[in-house]
Order: C-alpha cells, then structure tokens, then sequence
C-alpha cells in the first residue's frame, strides 16, 4: 500500500469518526460561534466598531479554537488504539499527513461557518472576495498541521490536551498576522503576496516538520 | 523454506522506564511452531516483553529480532503487518462498528473485506457486525481483536491474557486461533495467570520474575 | 545515552562569579552619570539591555543542544537545552518587566507594540511552553526526545515568528513615541553598557554550570526514587497478606 494510500485510510477513518460522534460541528463549532457573540457583551455593541473589529476577531478565535479540532484525534487516543495502529505497518509520516487532512477537511468547514456568523454578528463589509478563499485553505493547512505534530510531541503526557494548545498559540502567530495583514493591504491597495507567501512557507516547514518527526514520536 | 531461526530472539534485553529496570537481561526464543505460555506476578513485566516482542517498545539496552528484523533497526517497521497482538484493553475505535474497525486493518493489509465477515463470523459475531464498538461489551470487543488476527493470519501472535472477559463459548476460540498459528508456521506467545488453560495449547512454560525469564 | 553520574553541588566558583558579575554591574550602572534627558531613569537600561541580550543568547543555546540531543541522544545535551531554556525564561520575564518599569514614565505606556518587544513576548510563552512540556513525563529519554523535537520546531518556526511581526509592524508604524535610544549615546553610556552585557555574559555561563550540575542531581534523585522499590518494577508486588496467600 502507497504511502498517499495510506494517509487516504487515515483520513476517511477520522471523518467517519468525527461524522458519528460529531465532536467538531456539535462542540467545537457552536462553541467558536459563542465567543462570536460574547465579545460584543464584553466590548459593547457599538456597530461601527464591531465591524472595524469583526475580521481579526475572526481568525483570532478560528486559531484558538481550531486548534481543539486540530489535536482532538491524537490526543484522545489510547495506548491500546495506538498499539493497534502501528502494528497495522502504517507508515507514521501517512498517519501524520492523513490525520492533518482529516483536520484540514474540518477546519475549512468550521472557518466558512464561523466566517458566515462574523459576517452576520458583525456586519463585516467582504472585501477581497477572491482572496478570502486562499486564506481559509492556507491557514486550516497550517493549524492542522501545527496542531497535529504538537499532538503528537505531547502524545499521552501529564495534561496533554491542556497543554497543546499553548505550544501550538505562539507558534501559529504566522498564520495569523499573515491572514489579517494580507486583507488589510489589500483595503490599502497593496498586494499580498509577500504574505499569503510567508503562510505558505509557514505551513510547509511544519509539513516537513512534521513528516521527519513521525517516526521518533511514534516510540514514545 | 525452513529456518532454524526462531522469529522471536531476545539476547540480554532490558527495557527501562525512567531509571526502573521493566526487564533485565532476558534472554528468550521462539521457534516456529511453538506456543510460549508466559507467567509472572502483577507487574513483573509480561505486558511489556509482548510489547517488546511487537516492536511497540524499542530495548534500552541488548538486542533482539523479531521474525528476523532487528529490534533497534527500521527493518522493524516492515514486519509489523506480520504481527498480531491482542492486548488486554481492547484498540477499536469506538464510534466504527466492529465491521468497520476491522474493515480498516484489512485495508491497510490490502486484505479484501470478504474476510472481514468471515473473521467476524468465526468469532460469533456476524450478526452483531454493524454495531459500533462502543455498545458492544467488553468480552464483544475482545473477540473483535481475535477475529482482527484470523483475518490478518500474522506470523507471531501475542496474547495478553487471552482468556479474560471471554465466556465460555468463547474461551475455545483462544485455542483454535493459536493452534491455527503454529500449524502454519508461525509462533504464539501467551500471557495468562491461567496456567490450566494455557496448558491445553502451550508447548512450554516461562515464568518472568526479577525482570528475566526464570 | 549516559547515565548521570551524581556529584555534589559543592562547586562554588559559580556562585562567586555571579556575585561579582553582579557587583560590576551594579558599580558601573550607578557610578556612571545619567542619561541627560532621561536621568536616573536611564540605569534601567544597564539591566534590562542584558537581560534581553542573555534571552536571545540563552534561546540559541537550547535551540542548538536540542539539535545535538537529537544527533546524539545524549542526556547531557538534554539537561543543557533545559538549563538554557530555564535561564532564558527568567531573563526575558525580566527584560519585560524591566521594560514595562521603564516605558511607563518614559512613553506613559507599559507596553507598546514594538516589533522586538512582541517577539520577546512570544518567545517567553513559546519557552514556557518547552518547560511544561519537560513536566508531563517523568521518563528522561522520552521527555529529553519530545522536548528537543520541540526545540527544533521552534528553531524553524521562530524566524517565521520574527519576520511576520517584523512585516507587521512596518504596516502599523506606532504613534510618535520617544525611543528608549536616544540619537546617540554617550561613549560613557555606551562602554557601561558593553561592561554590564560582559558581566551577565559570564553570569549566564557560571548559571548553566550551577543549573547543569543541579539537573544531574535532579535525574540522580529522580533515577533513586523510581529504583527505591527495588531494582526491577515487579519486586514492588507481594503476595497480600489476607487471603489465600498468606496460607
């Protein structure tokens, strides 16, 4: 069985889960729809200002919370499903890429709904409609696959699911920046480029990452 | 092609967790052919000389192979597929019915899922094939595991307490899928507190204590 | 991997050079006449420059004995990252706060988004990180083995890090603020600053040696603990002494 073949099973394995239990769009989903809402009773209402901030509160709280989706399969795991996992001669580096998929896959449809709320709860005017799309993709690369190789460092430590999503936030600072800035150049007129340029770069290295560590982090 | 070489060999294997010896110095063979019945108190280490033995557990010192790849080398990773192991917490996913779980492993074994039915229904449980693992039972998961390895006939089959949570239908099951095993070649090692039972399919006895085969 | 070899933490060089790494700061920070504008505010400056200059010195060191862990598998690099790490935590938390004390009075803001001050922020929460990790396993191989993966990670995220804060802050230039620099610096200034960055230089070394010595302990105590039941993990279990056992 090829290694795409392999990272193939992975992901149809995690979306069949996640279809039957529902984690992500019960949980994850309404729970990043909440914040949505929490933060104009935090800052007040005031609509000019609610759709000055709108956008980044947005991929503030797609990185935050998408990293719950990003680490939920590898952290839940058990010793014995692992056992099982590796005995199968599933290659690590497929499991890894076929698990950062499945996340991916899920972390396009929590940030297209999430977007939709943003644009409802906070009347964000949608400019650069075509560049939108770029970002979503490039950013739910990058945060399964951050999220999905700190999972993996972590692995069944002390606090595991506790302590992820702090290695994962400073990290995925590229991520951010780089998808706020690059729409806000192009209101300004600029090009994007160098920034969705960096994101991509970003999540390639953790791709790369990612892939080399496999097999060291399956032993322990 | 008959060789000599047993498919397990341990030669002066420790295992460590931080700074506590698991197993020192063990040395252990099993030939093909062979069912290797293995005793031992709580926490003497059973679990982890099959872990050890699946090539789930690197040796923190000493060397071994496992149908004849070594232990502390990539080659390990190339026979796993030829292993079974049936550990005491059963591994399926939950939320994929018992069809489904297995359905996975014959994938990555590229075994067709015609076998998948026939295994299930070896081990009684055809007729319980679409529920999902977590409204089966605990003795229900465990015979799932079995009909995993009579799906994928591994070469070394490793059992840690293959009797428990079974019922007495299903205890007879452990002896068929060992006898299985070793008519074909391959090699069983069988973890148990119950030394009657194994006695029906072991050929021999180990006792692990102190952290080496006694 | 090498065991640990346990040895005493009698070694006082270390403890006399700090204090005298120390002394020579503090006598050249507060002998040297103030800043014109600034006035004594500026003796900050003779802390806080080389505290933030050992973070970034102490980060490359974990970032490169990670690497050498992980080419090795060698404990001793291991508690060398961590010792770096440890360090460089507690000197870029008090470059920070020694730079809140200080843009206070001076910008009439305790922080501003700076580009070199965001970074040092996330790199404080990015080690803090790497030092909770080293708390979730009491298995010194596995948690040497996760920790440096993460410090490698960190190698090849970082830079990202510095260049999209770099990027953004180019885009949202800060209103006028004073600069903690002034145009130029007195040659006076300027030689206290090189002598206090010198001290904590050495300081830094004399701390790895005292925290690499400490480490060794540590794993020393945490190796007798875990063997105190007994050599081998099985020896701790014995026949209950109600029921049948005791027969």
């Amino acid at each position: 069985m090829g290694f795409f073949s392999q990272a193939r099973l992975i992901t149809s394995r995690d979306l069949v889960r996640e279809r039957r239990s529902g984690e992500v769009l019960w949980v994850t989903l309404p729970f990043g729809a909440i914040a949505l809402l929490l933060v104009p009773m935090a800052i007040g209402t005031d609509a000019p200002l609610l759709e000055q901030v709108g956008t980044g509160l947005f991929w503030a709280i797609v990185m935050l919370f998408g990293v719950l989706i990003s680490i939920r399969q590898t952290t839940g795991e058990t010793q014995a499903q692992r056992d099982q996992l590796a005995l199968t001669g599933i290659d690590a580096a497929a499991i890894y890429i076929g698990r950062a998929t499945a996340s991916f896959v899920l972390l396009v449809i929590f940030e297209v709904v999430l977007g939709l709320v943003t644009i409802v709860l906070y009347d964000v005017p949608v400019s650069g409609w075509w560049l939108v799309p770029i970002l979503i993709t490039i950013v739910a690369a990058g945060l399964s696959l951050l999220g999905t190789l700190a999972a993996s460092i972590v692995s069944t430590g002390r606090n595991a699911a506790a302590l992820v999503p702090l290695l994962v936030a400073p990290l995925s600072i590229p991520l951010l920046i780089g998808a706020t800035q690059a729409l806000e150049v192009l209101d300004l007129g600029g090009s994007s480029l160098a920034w969705v340029l960096m994101m991509i770069v970003s999540t390639l290295v953790l791709a790369v990452a990612g892939v080399l560590s496999a097999r060291p982090l399956q032993e322990i | 092609m008959i060789s000599d070489e047993p498919l397990i060999h341990l030669a002066s294997v420790s295992v460590r967790a931080g700074a506590t010896h698991i197993l020192r110095d063990l040395d252990l063979d099993v030939r093909a052919g062979e069912a290797l019945g293995v005793h031992g108190a709580n926490g003497a280490g059973k679990t982890t000389l099959l872990r050890l033995a699946a090539t789930l557990i690197r040796p923190s010192s000493g060397s071994g192979t496992v149908l004849g790849a070594s232990l502390n080398s990539e080659s390990r990773y190339d026979v796993r597929h030829r292993i079974g192991y049936v550990g005491h917490v059963p591994g399926l996913y939950p939320e994929l019915t018992l069809r489904e779980n297995l359905e996975f492993t014959a994938d990555a074994h590229s075994i067709d899922h015609t076998a998948v039915a026939s295994a299930l229904d070896m081990v009684g449980l055809g007729a319980a094939s679409d529920r999902q693992a977590d409204r089966c039972s605990h003795g229900m998961q465990r015979r799932a595991e079995f009909a995993r390895v009579l799906m994928t006939t591994p070469a070394v089959l490793l059992l840690d307490e293959p009797h428990s949570a079974l019922d007495a239908d299903a205890v007879d099951l452990v002896d068929a899928i060992v006898e299985r095993t070793t008519a074909s070649g391959g090699a069983a090692v069988l973890v148990s507190h119950d030394r009657e039972r194994v006695s029906r399919v072991a050929d021999r006895f180990v006792e692990i204590s102190a952290g080496g085969v006694a | 991997m090498t065991d640990p070899t346990p040895t005493s933490t009698s070694t006082t060089w270390p403890w006399i050079v700090m204090a005298v790494a120390g002394l020579v700061t503090f006598v050249a920070s507060m002998t040297v006449s103030p800043d014109a504008v600034q006035g004594q505010l500026s003796r900050i400056m003779y802390v806080h420059v080389p505290s933030a200059w050992l973070a970034y010195l102490a980060f490359i060191v974990t970032m490169a004995a990670s690497a050498m862990y992980l080419w090795k598998r060698d404990l001793k690099w291991d508690r060398r990252a961590a010792a770096s790490a440890e360090i460089g935590v507690v000197f870029t938390g008090m470059a920070l706060g020694l730079g809140m004390i200080w843009a206070k009075p001076t910008w009439g803001v305790w922080w501003t988004w700076d580009a070199r001050l965001t970074l040092t922020s996330i790199m404080f929460f990015i080690y803090l990180g790497y030092l909770a990790l080293r708390r979730t396993t009491d298995d010194l191989d596995v948690r040497a083995r996760r920790a440096a993966i993460l410090g490698v990670l960190a190698v090849v995220q970082v830079p990202l890090v510095h260049f999209s804060v770099e990027w953004w802050r180019t885009l949202h230039q800060p209103a006028t603020l004073l600069r903690p620099e002034g145009p130029e610096m007195a040659t006076s200034m300027l030689v206290t600053l090189l002598i206090a960055v010198m001290a904590f230089t050495v300081m830094y070394v004399a701390m790895m040696f005292k925290r690499i010595e400490l480490g060794r302990l540590e794993d020393a105590v945490l190796i007798a603990e875990q063997a105190s039941d007994g050599a081998v993990a099985g020896a701790a279990v014995t026949t209950p002494t109600i029921g049948r056992g005791t027969a």
